[in-house]
């Protein structure tokens, strides 16, 4: 029986890599692609993943040749040199990335041609194969900064002692990437460092220059990104730290600010002083509020996570650490490669909690309510921690539910995040009032 | 008559219709050409994404109850489907069902493997996958661009799997590269229901009383089915959440009418040629003067003309007091209209009808004829130019912004009433205000008209926030493309 169907998929397809563009700003994606791939990525990445969108270029003027029958029988390199043409003349943008989806690729369209004949000095064209047949948008977003490393950076001549550049993090897949960046922007000036990050409001193109001066690049994730933190270390030399998860809450949060102040010999005083203020912060509030959720008597111990090795880790860790809930079930649903599989396994497992637990890594995000046909929480009660997939099945349940990847939801996201102590309170926030309203009427 | 229930693979919009998604000019002449045939559509050198019938006949077709659907593609050709289900989910089920659930959908997942050696194997097992899971009553295969550039028998895998479940396995053409008009997924999606749904049923003599509405959602209908009920008509949806048996019934039914021509022309026409269930599409019931033309031309039709003036004159007795004090405030404002191809002109003759003028009007495509057998009923925009004098500058593009942000500029309308794809949007982050209009039956009839007036009214009342977009707008465009006029992107050839 075939293994590879899947339903409620919690990616989008390769030409979704296209997002990480839209996350630079003045970083205009060109599309090789049919009329409906953007809309076919949009969902998951944009509009049901927290009400966003690329804030340079909104969803509707993202250019595209608009791959149609006549281009499968006569090519379609020439309009997409055309359009590229047009675009440098009527965008106001810094860089211009080609992205091409499956039915350029199967009949041969040469992208690299039309990115290579249409660069100017000032005006960069580089060029990405995204067809969903090879991969998903995890999988585009890894072409799409290999893209940038490989096609367009340079040596640097010096190199920024202070600089850590920040990789891991998948713009839009974690759909809280915007304030996640900003908060951990603040953290790493704290610590003495000069974090250099390419996503988010007023970052761009000058900063995706001065990635080859960084003195390392910081890798806040369970295995995406370490590819092209090879890479960087191949073209420029320049080392990385690999820490496994974004951290949420006062266990990881230390952890992560300790690893750095080791990695880079940063001042130990202050970096101790502030893991110190930032758990006290964070348990005040836990303490201030513990009545009330301690009141919560139904609340579920046990977790389930449906979603990418990210959201799994993170919440993970700061689960079981620090909120001292039981792991159940983990889904992990971006298709991670093979090689990483056994490294992420560990890293899941690697939390203050002896017992086992079960860990499958499909695509296919339907397993989870499939699973509801056969289990029993008629007893006990269960938290998910997933998607606005898994929303109308908890409903139906009358499950505790934290959304916490994409397609995050049909709301605003903002500038939430779920990142250190100050975001671990509001991860308590949406979990203790989910399970407050489900312990009105908990339906057992 | 473009209506073949023998078609393996429907054909395209353009092809079926000869539907466009270029032009520039009067409504006047663009209905003229249209009613004579000799409509010519534009292409465009300059453009930006747009949407594909792969994705609207797939959303329709996983809305019907009971049934699950298997994309034969890539795993992302269905990303966007989360959108339609989280909606659907919220959609008030019909008297006595269950809440609605996710949609059900399976992707095949094709890989490149797959696109040299093929993967009919592989879906014939998504297929079984999906019956086990969700035991459908009907499955839908729909096939894409990848299945259709490799060259994949989807029609046998579709015989082959419905006899081996017992059910229906039907097949949908979803090839996004076949069409410029998304509404080509419609009509898809309504070819392959009717298919599963309607082919070899028999057509009744005795029909019963009701009349069915084929749209995209029946939000509003408690609303609407009183109405009906004066002139002594059951309303039957044919929208997401429709059994098999509303279908059935809807075959039965004396007539039936669509949200639009976009989306329910061809399920409609099936009705109208294989049931001989009267398809009204000249008048669609939104506004005053369209509901009150509708309304009569259906009571007329089952001889109850007097009921439905009646029931017309109350609705108006409720509702047109409030609707005309608003009018007072509406008076002379001045709005540009960019939507979908029905609603533009419906929302046209609508603003009209409030005292506004509407300086022009963008449709994302533009059908000359629907789907009804008799050619000399019109299309409704090509109605209203000939019955009631509509006229008005307007153009066609699919969802092509830029092109009407520069249309926008050029006219410096006091409103932008747009729907869905972001003509809205675009406005208000400038500073000019936009409302994002509803369609279907919560639009319907006088207290439809009314409701519109409301937001409409609000509208205008503040615009703080869009005042201050537009003080921080930021083009994403060049200078050059901003002072460029409007339409010099367009080739005057046929395609």
């Amino acid at each position: 029986m075939n293994l590879t169907c899947s339903e409620q998929q919690r990616t989008a397809c390769g030409v979704g890599g296209l997002y990480t563009a839209l996350a630079i700003e003045r970083c205009l994606p060109i599309m090789h692609c049919g009329p409906g791939c953007f809309g076919n990525v949009s969902a998951t990445l944009g509009g049901m993943n927290g009400g966003q969108s690329g804030e340079t270029y909104l969803g509707s003027v993202i250019p595209s040749t608009n791959f149609c029958e006549d281009d499968v029988v006569f090519g379609g390199t020439e309009r997409l040199r055309k359009l590229v043409e047009e675009c440098k003349k009527y965008y106001d943008a810094d860089m211009f990335m080609i992205v091409d989806g499956c039915t350029a690729e199967i009949v041969g369209d040469d992208i690299e041609e039309v990115a290579s004949v249409c660069t100017e000095n000032d005006k960069p064209v580089l060029y990405a194969a995204l067809p969903g047949f090879k991969g998903n948008s995890v999988w585009g977003h890894e072409q799409v900064l290999s893209a940038i490393v490989d096609q367009f950076l340079k040596p640097a001549e010096k190199t920024n002692p202070r600089q850590v550049n920040v990789f891991g993090i998948v713009p839009f897949f974690d759909p809280m990437w915007a304030g996640t960046l900003d908060a951990l922007e603040s953290l790493l000036v704290h610590l003495g460092l000069e974090p250099n990050i390419i996503y988010g409001r007023e970052k761009g193109i000058a900063n995706v220059n001065k990635i080859p001066e960084a003195a390392f690049n910081l890798i806040l994730a369970p295995w995406t990104d370490l590819g092209v933190a090879e890479r960087l270390r191949e073209r420029f030399g320049t080392p990385y730290l690999h820490f496994d998860n974004m951290p949420i809450g006062p266990t990881e949060t230390a952890r992560l600010i300790r690893t750095l102040a080791d990695y880079a010999d940063l001042d130990r005083g202050k970096a101790e002083a502030l893991i110190h203020k930032e758990e006290e912060r964070f348990f005040y509030y836990m303490r201030r509020s513990y009545s009330w959720i301690f009141g919560c008597k139904n609340f579920p111990r046990k977790f389930i996570v449906n979603a990418g090795a990210a959201a799994a880790v993170s919440v993970t860790r700061f689960a079981v650490n620090d909120l001292g809930m039981i792991p159940y079930r983990i889904y992990i649903t971006e298709g991670v490669p093979e090689e990483y599989e056994e490294m992420v396994r560990a890293q899941l497992h690697n939390i203050d909690y002896d017992g086992d637990f079960e860990i499958i890594f499909s695509e296919d995000g339907g397993l989870f309510e499939e699973s509801l046909k056969t289990e029993d929480f008629s007893i006990r009660k269960i938290c998910v921690f997933g998607t606005a997939w898994d929303l109308v099945p908890v409903k139906k349940h009358k499950l505790t539910f934290v959304s916490v990847a994409a397609p995050y939801g049909n709301c605003m996201i903002g500038s939430r995040t779920y990142f250190g102590c100050e975001g671990a309170l509001r991860f308590c926030e949406d979990l203790y009032a989910n399970a407050a309203d489900n312990i009105v009427d908990p339906g057992i | 008559m473009a209506i073949d229930l023998n078609w393996k693979t429907i054909p395209a919009r353009e092809q079926r219709l000869g539907s466009i998604t270029g032009y520039d000019g009067m409504l006047l002449d663009m209905a003229t050409q249209g009613c004579q045939g000799c409509l010519k559509d534009k292409r465009r050198d300059f453009q930006t994404a747009s949407s594909c019938a792969h994705h609207h006949l797939i959303n329709q077709l996983a809305g019907l109850r009971d049934v699950a659907v298997v994309d034969h593609a890539p795993i992302g050709c269905v990303g966007s489907q989360v959108f339609f289900s989280s909606g659907r989910a919220k959609t008030e089920p019909p008297p006595g069902a269950p809440p609605m659930e996710n949609v059900r959908i399976l992707s095949s997942g094709l890989n490149e493997p797959d696109t040299i050696f093929g993967a009919t194997e592989k879906l014939k097992d998504t297929v079984r996958v999906a019956y086990e899971r969700h035991h459908p009553r009907e499955i839908y295969i729909a096939t894409s661009c990848v299945s259709a550039v490799i060259g994949e028998d989807v029609e046998s895998v579709a015989t082959e799997m419905s006899e081996e479940l017992g059910i229906p396995v039907v097949v949908g053409a979803g090839e996004g590269l076949r069409s410029k008009i998304w509404a080509s997924g419609f009509d898809a999606y309504c070819h392959a229901a009717s298919l599963a749904r309607l082919k070899g049923k028999a057509p009744t003599e005795n029909k019963k009383p009701s009349i069915s509405y084929v749209g995209f959602a029946p939000m509003g209908r408690r609303h609407i089915e009183p109405l009906f009920r004066r002139i002594g008509l059951d309303l039957i949806c044919l929208t997401a959440s429709a059994s098999i048996e509303d279908f059935q019934r809807a075959a039965e039914s004396v007539a039936t009418w669509g949200q639009c021509g976009a989306q329910s022309s061809y399920l409609c026409g099936v009705l109208e040629k294989e049931f001989g269930v009267k398809y009204f599409q000249s008048h669609l019931p939104y506004g005053g003067i369209g509901f009150e033309r509708f309304f009569l031309d259906i009571a007329r039709f089952v001889g109850r003309e007097a009921d439905g003036k009646q029931a017309i004159e109350e609705e108006k007795a409720k509702y047109l007091p409030k609707i005309e004090k608003i009018k007072q405030k509406l008076k002379g404002k001045k709005a540009l209209i960019a939507m979908g191809a029905s609603f533009a002109y419906e929302y046209t003759r609508i603003l009209g009808e409030l005292g506004m003028e509407v300086m022009h009007t963008v449709a994302y495509h533009y059908d000359p004829k629907l789907d009804n057998l008799h050619p000399e009923e019109r299309v409704a925009a090509a109605t209203d130019v000939f019955e009631l004098k509509l006229n008005v500058p307007t153009s066609v593009n699919d969802a092509q912004q830029q092109e009407t942000n520069l249309i926008v500029k050029k006219y410096k309308p006091d409103i932008v009433l747009s729907r869905a794809h972001e003509a809205g949007v675009f406005a208000q982050l400038q500073g000019i205000p936009a409302l994002d209009a509803e369609i279907g039956l919560i639009v319907m009839g006088y207290r439809g008209l009314y409701r519109f007036a409301v937001l409409l009214e609000e509208a205008f009342q503040t615009n703080n926030l869009v005042k201050k977009f537009g003080k921080r707008y930021v083009s994403a465009f060049s200078e050059l493309y901003e002072s460029t006029e409007p339409f010099q992107f367009y080739r005057e050839e046929s395609i």
